[in-house]
């Protein structure tokens, strides 16, 4: 569904994509992992269209960008705007018609309140409640366990099984392995902008178990707790 | 040096010169409306100070100068953040005889300076526009007393007789709806619209024109209808109005995703002569085009 070829990416004289190559199939559910500027965010930019890169993006849907739901790492809101009409904002620009928006608010947000004033966790869920009320193909998906409390990230992942259900593609990013591990299909490894390794379902719990190893190791040791 | 946005700041001396100048014009406003012997005009004036001075004692603000000072510190600041601003009323009033008043606006200037509390409450006002994308959503809820004063100027206007009161009530207005497109926003609620970059900009610009006709339209009313000779001076004035927030729009999207810069500004300032506007408007418009085309692939 979306085909990523030879996609390189540079700021500068920095390289921040090398070369990526992966294929996001219809739904599936896929996981982007990697250390903190390993590339994530810019592979995710660069699908959404928001980045110019090297390489080819191509996709069956056309434009991509028209039926892709993007969930920034930090989403951003205006001052004085209530949660209810940051989703009809955001529904209206793609053309889709929501009614009942107080009945699909199933993370019990104060949607008549301003969004500036959500906490960190709070603006998250609506952000990711917009994106999927906008009814999209695709969905890329920024850390969305970042800040959320635990009863919204059982909604969440329950989410990501209905998308996958209904044939949607999702690309999501996050640092709490159990939660791809719930989620995804397939992970993808980024290192430095490189694409390290792809893992399949069955061997995600020795990915888990390698991963601890070589980030963990002996550097708690090294701080000689007492 | 075109690059440069027009908030980068410039040579202190022109920061002296603009305190000069906001200092002239203070002076000369307050000697025009105190010599209209109008009871009011002195509880005006402590209103706006304390106004002035409610803009310092936001909580975050007061929380990084706790932070910064200790206690005793914190508060000499503070008191003297507080009567800096109050000072010229202070003096003014006094000047003026109302001894009562400059008291109360001293002992209140100091009272404020020991508060704090938060400048964002959790009432949401309530707009009109709230259903079409946010810079009217948000520019209401952020200068809806502009409007009230340029209804009140309006209505001012016919009272004392004076059209020119008038038209500068509708110009008011323009200014106010201009400012909602002053700062770029956020490139994803850009790249969220599912439209061709000329379609992006024909729906802002049809939504800034029609708003900003439905708040103009009570001023135009009053007006229509107390200076009925006047009313093709009044729809000229509209008209042109409405082309400038135009070109504001173009300018602000022919800058995207940067701030409008000096480059913009020059350009704009040059279409203060009507004429120019048939080159401008065309011009900031194919600029827009193409600086959206890399977010509206």
């Amino acid at each position: 569904m979306i085909n990523i070829q030879n996609l390189s990416k540079s700021f500068g004289a920095k390289q921040v994509l090398k070369n990526i190559n992966i294929q996001f199939n219809k739904g599936q559910v896929y996981g982007i992992v990697g250390e903190n500027g390993a590339g994530k965010t810019t592979l995710f930019r660069c699908i959404a269209g928001l980045e110019s890169y090297e390489g080819k993006i191509t996709s069956e849907i056309n434009p991509l960008k028209n039926h892709l739901g993007l969930l920034l790492t930090e989403p951003f809101f205006f001052t004085k705007i209530t949660g209810k009409e940051y989703i009809r904002l955001l529904c209206n620009v793609r053309k889709k018609r929501v009614s009942n928006i107080d009945d699909k608010n199933i993370f019990d947000l104060p949607l008549n309140q301003y969004a500036s004033t959500y906490s960190t966790g709070m603006k998250k869920k609506l952000a990711l409640l917009a994106v999927l009320l906008q009814n999209n193909q695709c969905f890329v998906l920024d850390e969305p366990f970042n800040g959320v409390d635990i009863h919204s990230n059982i909604i969440i992942i329950g989410l990501i099984h209905k998308l996958k259900e209904l044939g949607k593609t999702v690309i999501i990013s996050s640092h709490i392995f159990s939660t791809l591990r719930d989620t995804c299909d397939e992970i993808y490894l980024l290192k430095e902008g490189e694409l390290v390794r792809k893992v399949f379902r069955e061997d995600f719990e020795a990915l888990e178990l390698e991963m601890r190893e070589f980030t963990v190791g002996n550097k708690i040791e090294k701080l000689e707790l007492e | 040096m075109t690059k440069r946005k027009l908030s980068d700041g410039s040579h202190p001396i022109v920061g002296y010169l603009l305190a000069l100048l906001i200092s002239l014009v203070f002076i000369g406003v307050s000697i025009l409306l105190f010599s209209r012997k109008s009871v009011y005009i002195p509880y005006i004036y402590a209103f706006a100070a304390l106004f002035f001075i409610s803009k310092l004692s936001e909580t975050k603000r007061n929380d990084f100068l706790k932070f910064c000072f200790a206690n005793r510190q914190y508060r000499k600041v503070r008191i003297a953040e507080n009567l800096i601003i109050a000072l010229p009323f202070i003096v003014l009033l006094a000047c003026k005889q109302h001894f009562l008043l400059t008291l109360i606006l001293f002992v209140i200037s100091i009272v404020m300076a020991l508060l704090s509390y938060r400048a964002t409450y959790n009432i949401t006002i309530p707009t009109p526009f709230h259903k079409k994308p946010f810079e009217f959503t948000v520019g209401f809820r952020n200068s809806f007393f502009m409007f009230i004063i340029a209804y009140g100027l309006a209505i001012i206007a016919i009272k004392v007789n004076n059209f020119n009161l008038g038209i500068f009530a509708l110009g008011l207005i323009f200014f106010t709806t201009s400012g909602y497109y002053l700062k770029p926003e956020n490139e994803y609620f850009v790249w969220v619209y599912n439209c061709t970059p000329a379609r992006f900009l024909f729906e802002k610009i049809k939504t800034a024109l029609l708003f900003s006709f439905c708040l103009c339209l009570p001023v135009l009313i009053l007006l229509s209808i107390s200076y009925l000779e006047h009313i093709g001076v009044l729809l000229v004035f509209t008209f042109l109005g409405l082309l400038y927030l135009t070109t504001w729009i173009l300018a602000k999207y022919s800058a995207y995703p940067e701030e409008i810069g000096i480059t913009q500004g020059v350009i704009f300032a040059i279409g203060l002569f009507p004429p120019m506007l048939i080159v401008i408007i065309p011009l900031f418009a194919s600029q827009s085009v193409n600086k959206l085309k890399e977010i509206l692939k």
